[in-house]
């Protein structure tokens, strides 16, 4: 085959299958541009639809198996570039989500292989069909997703003396154990306070800045400090996409000079399918939660 | 991983594309890692694909299937995992070569496994498949 219409075919893939992608992620914007949730939809079905539209552009070059996989791995670096460049998306969002571009555009160019090798007609309008029925349908329906982590360390020392370092605690030093916080996610770093009673403000903060605005909603001295945030950073990153609702610190004094510490956290994700997401919101919140608690655990234990 | 997977979320393959998502997964897997494998696969499909009367297609659990006037010859997955189907003599006499083992899911049946290790192992999977091909070839004429 003529080199330059091989060439020409692959980019052709290329293009085309990014120019529908991101014209009907355009289009859901727009319709939904007040909730920011982005749908099951964006990062399943139109990989699929990707693959698919791609290898049928790249159907006449005789691709093996192998090739075609090489491609579609290009063909998904080339759409998470591009939503770095026009939606805006960060890093470590980008690299949350790639592994699900990559398998969901490889899926579809092997669907897509099988289809046009096939060449039955109303078997490849039936996929279509399928495929943008269940888009529609995901586009219409209500995302509403909240969920609570919790965490438990022991403390070796009294209830009285863990408090202290509970409410308001200074700057977090040791060196991040997790790789997300290691490649750049922000991680808490302090927390203050401005009184210590219901009602007052507390602030977290960041390793970038961040600041989490917090109201002190629950004060129980020795046992309980509940806040609810109520001002948040919106970054690019996975803070664009989740929201901490509330807080929670509780104390158990065990009777025999240790503490149980539990960390609650209680978020509303933005991102789906939840399948995928909440594995990571989980794993994040639960990095953030350790972080402060054994930096508790530490302060408490060196007294 | 793989095992894993079978049995324990086994029951999620009736989940439209989920398997073939996993099979994906598994690609891209080996496309980093192990890129030979793929190739193996490559070179098993462009082989089966000469043979008279074959077509390839989609497994419904991921993977490619090589048939035979719409009879399944075998399915190779993407971790380079080869089933296929003989009669239970067949089958016990290959196993007794050591080389396969029985199928992960359906232990009792005719149906076979044989991984995809090494290079020598392209040889041996071809070898399978063109033996379930020529039955097949036969059944056919019988019929």
């Amino acid at each position: 085959m003529d080199n330059n219409k091989y060439k020409f075919d692959l980019s052709k893939g290329f293009f085309f299958s990014n120019l529908f992608a991101f014209t009907l992620i355009g289009i859901t914007k727009l319709v939904n541009a007040q909730s920011g949730v982005i749908i099951f939809s964006e990062f399943v079905i139109i990989p699929i639809i990707m693959g698919i539209i791609s290898t049928w552009y790249w159907k006449d070059l005789n691709l093996k198996g192998k090739k075609v996989t090489g491609l579609s791995c290009l063909n998904a670096a080339f759409a998470i570039f591009l939503s770095f460049v026009f939606l805006g998306e960060g890093v470590i969002c980008l690299i949350i989500v790639s592994p699900l571009i990559l398998a969901f555009i490889i899926t579809g160019a092997f669907i897509g292989r099988s289809m046009w090798e096939k060449n039955n007609s109303n078997l490849n309008v039936s996929i279509f069909s399928l495929l943008f029925m269940v888009f529609i349908a995901d586009s219409l329906s209500q995302h509403h997703y909240e969920n609570m982590v919790s965490d438990v360390v022991v403390i070796n020392a009294p209830a009285k003396e863990v408090w202290k370092h509970v409410v308001a605690f200074k700057k977090i030093e040791e060196e991040n154990k997790f790789w997300l916080f290691k490649v750049g996610m922000p991680s808490p770093v302090a927390a203050t306070v401005d009184g210590y009673y219901e009602g007052a403000g507390r602030k977290c903060i960041f390793s970038n800045g961040y600041v989490f605005d917090e109201k002190i909603v629950v004060y129980k001295a020795e046992k309980d400090l509940t806040f609810d945030i109520f001002r948040q950073p919106r970054d690019p990153e996975i803070m664009g996409h989740i929201d901490i609702l509330k807080g929670q610190f509780q104390l158990q004094d065990n009777g025999d000079g240790t503490t149980t510490l539990t960390g609650n956290s209680w978020y509303r994700l933005y991102v789906f399918p939840l399948w995928y997401y909440d594995v990571w919101a989980e794993s994040i919140t639960r990095n953030v939660h350790l972080r402060v608690m054994e930096h508790i655990k530490q302060l408490s234990e060196s007294k | 991983m793989f095992k894993f997977v079978v049995k324990n979320l086994g029951f999620l393959k009736s989940v439209p594309v989920l398997p073939l998502f996993f099979d994906g997964l598994l690609r891209l897997q080996y496309f980093f890692t192990k890129p030979q494998l793929l190739t193996w696969l490559d070179e098993i499909e462009a082989e089966v694909s000469t043979w008279d009367g074959t077509t390839l297609a989609t497994h419904k659990y991921g993977g490619s299937q090589f048939n035979f006037n719409d009879k399944e010859i075998g399915h190779i997955h993407s971790n380079g995992l080869l089933d296929i189907l003989f009669n239970v003599e067949i089958k016990r006499k290959l196993i007794a070569e050591g080389r396969v083992c029985d199928h992960q899911v359906f232990l009792k049946s005719g149906w076979l496994s044989f991984y995809l290790k090494c290079e020598d192992d392209v040889v041996y999977a071809k070898k399978l498949l063109l033996m379930s091909y020529l039955q097949k070839k036969q059944d056919v004429k019988q019929q």
